[in-house]
């Protein structure tokens, strides 16, 4: 055991850095143990835990994770993303009080040098509450315990961490969805890297990660399908390896990133109910469609009417049972499988899962909007289109203020519950729906609205 | 007029696609992300991109600084002009 193990006062590595500074193990452990103290005086057991800046989500996880209380993780750090859970929360833990007013708070704050640090590792048992876009209209929540998180970290270090070493850790992809969480927060922590609490968003974030070491990169195909257009990429010898998750990630883009950058992504397949299922790299070979399971997960397939569904069990499975992934699939003997497309309505758009259905119910609420519809729009970047009836209210508006001040309105008022990606970039109003002669609206009559201009 | 900031209007309506919107729409103090304009960080990296390709400008490695200089067309327009050969 080492001094800074026996003596975590003095436990001055770093655990994380950014444009607030340098976290030391000390200091977090402080921050856990000045959260504990207070939520101990405090009787609320359910807790929305809402925090931008990833060292204080970190330390709040840690502080809240006990099997007296749940913790409610939205899908975005906002107000209106925590009240389209629909979740019943007693208080916030927040770094941004200011949005939470009428909430019970507990504020993120430094603590004094005078607390201990005393690390501690959570229960089990702890509970949480992760939210998705679900099929049905409304965010899904997905319940998971601490071992289940513990379970996927120490999977992620079995599977890569020997060939990581001491790198820093910097990602692309938000700290408060399941895949960020994991990779740029709990699995460094467990392994005793370092990571970067801000989100990189240019090709210079990564640069400036680089500095600091040997990085391992959190990203996404969204990224990584552009990051090769920039011309000053960081040095492929700084970089460790390169994670990929929420989509996967084109062939054509795949290739560009080894051959004009270096690293190959490893590609991370799962989703939040399932957590990690499987992985692939591309090493300019054949077979590149199949992915193999991560270390402790067991694959199989059951039919039903859309085809062949992927069932999955793990360590990390709500029970260590069996549970659907979303996708059909097909299997070889050795285990390694070929995912065939969706098996439900909730699309991908850049990475992201979005229910057209709990956005239509959202925009439905709004005092303007009769009914919509929501489409992809094809084109050299996909976007998403709006198709908006609006009612009396509405229309009054329209002849008032134009499209454009109405367009805005709708899209300020998706602001409070989506995040700026997700919201639609095109906008139509007409009349009434293109409904077929079975009442059914049709993508392709949809589409057709959006072909009046270039 | 500016005429740096109204061709960062256009290049951010031509590559970003952005509909019904015309470059006086766009304040060159608003924030371009979050709130003002909306964009998102998709948005963000094609204009990196895009901003890189016509003026050939090389962006620090510093977050703090990008996300200062992608603040507002007015930053952006500032930053283009200290990054030009005297």
């Amino acid at each position: 055991m080492n001094a800074a193990a026996l003596h975590p006062e003095a436990d001055d590595r770093v655990l994380a850095l950014g444009e607030r500074g340098t976290l030391t193990r000390a200091g977090f452990w402080r921050r856990v143990q000045a959260l504990r103290s207070e939520l101990d005086t405090r009787p609320a057991r359910r807790w929305a835990l809402v925090c931008e800046d990833a060292g204080w989500f970190a330390a709040g996880l840690f502080a809240l994770a006990d099997p007296r209380r749940t913790v409610v993780l939205p899908q975005a750090p906002q107000a209106g993303s925590l009240s389209a859970t629909g979740a019943k929360v007693d208080a916030v833990l927040t770094d941004r009080p200011g949005d939470f007013q009428g909430f019970t708070l507990l504020e993120a704050r430094e603590p004094a040098d005078s607390i201990p640090a005393k690390p501690q590792q959570p229960d089990d048992a702890a509970a949480f509450e992760f939210y998705t876009s679900g099929s049905s209209g409304a965010p899904k929540c997905v319940p998971k315990t601490w071992s289940q998180l513990r379970l996927e970290v120490e999977a992620l270090e079995q599977e890569w961490g020997a060939s990581l070493g001491d790198a820093v850790v910097a990602g692309t992809v938000p700290h408060y969805h399941l895949y960020g969480l994991l990779f740029r927060i709990l699995w460094p922590i467990h392994a005793g890297r370092r990571f970067i609490t801000d989100l990189c968003l240019q090709a210079a974030d990564l640069r400036a990660a680089a500095e600091h070491g040997r990085c391992i990169v959190v990203s996404s195909p969204a990224f990584l399908s552009r990051i090769t257009a920039f011309t000053e990429l960081p040095d492929a010898a700084t970089v460790s390896a390169v994670f990929s998750s929420g989509a996967p990630l084109p062939d054509e883009a795949a290739e560009r990133l080894v051959q004009q950058w270096g690293p190959a992504a490893i590609e991370v397949y799962g989703s939040t109910e399932t957590g990690g299922v499987g992985w692939r790299a591309w090493d300019g070979g054949g077979e590149r469609e199949l992915w193999r399971p991560i270390q402790g997960v067991v694959t199989e397939l059951r039919e039903e009417a859309a085809g062949a569904r992927l069932w999955v069990r793990s360590g990390c499975t709500w029970q260590g049972d069996w549970m659907p992934t979303g996708d059909l699939a097909r299997r070889r003997a050795d285990g390694r499988f070929a995912l065939l497309g969706r098996a439900d309505d909730v699309v991908k758009f850049e990475d992201k899962r979005l229910s057209f259905g709990e956005m239509r119910a959202r925009l439905a609420q709004h005092d303007w909007v009769e009914d919509a519809r929501l489409l992809l729009l094809p084109g050299r970047r996909k976007l998403i289109g709006a198709v908006v009836v609006l009612n009396g209210e509405g229309r009054a508006a329209l002849a008032a203020g134009g499209k454009t001040a109405v367009r805005d309105a709708l899209r300020a008022w998706l602001r409070g519950s989506y995040e700026a990606l997700l919201i639609p970039r095109k906008w139509r109003f007409p009349e009434r729906l293109p409904d077929n002669e079975m009442g059914k609206t049709q993508q392709s009559a949809l589409l057709t609205l959006f072909e009046d201009r270039p | 007029m500016n005429t740096l900031t109204e061709d960062l209007k256009q290049l951010i309506i031509d590559s970003l696609d952005l509909e019904d919107v015309k470059p006086a729409d766009i304040d060159p103090k608003a924030p371009l992300f979050g709130d003002g304009l909306g964009l998102d960080s998709i948005d963000a990296l094609e204009l990196g991109v895009a901003i890189q390709k016509k003026y050939h400008v090389k962006l620090d490695a510093n977050s703090a600084d990008t996300r200062q200089h992608f603040h507002s067309v007015e930053n952006l327009a500032k930053f283009i002009e200290s990054q030009k050969p005297v």
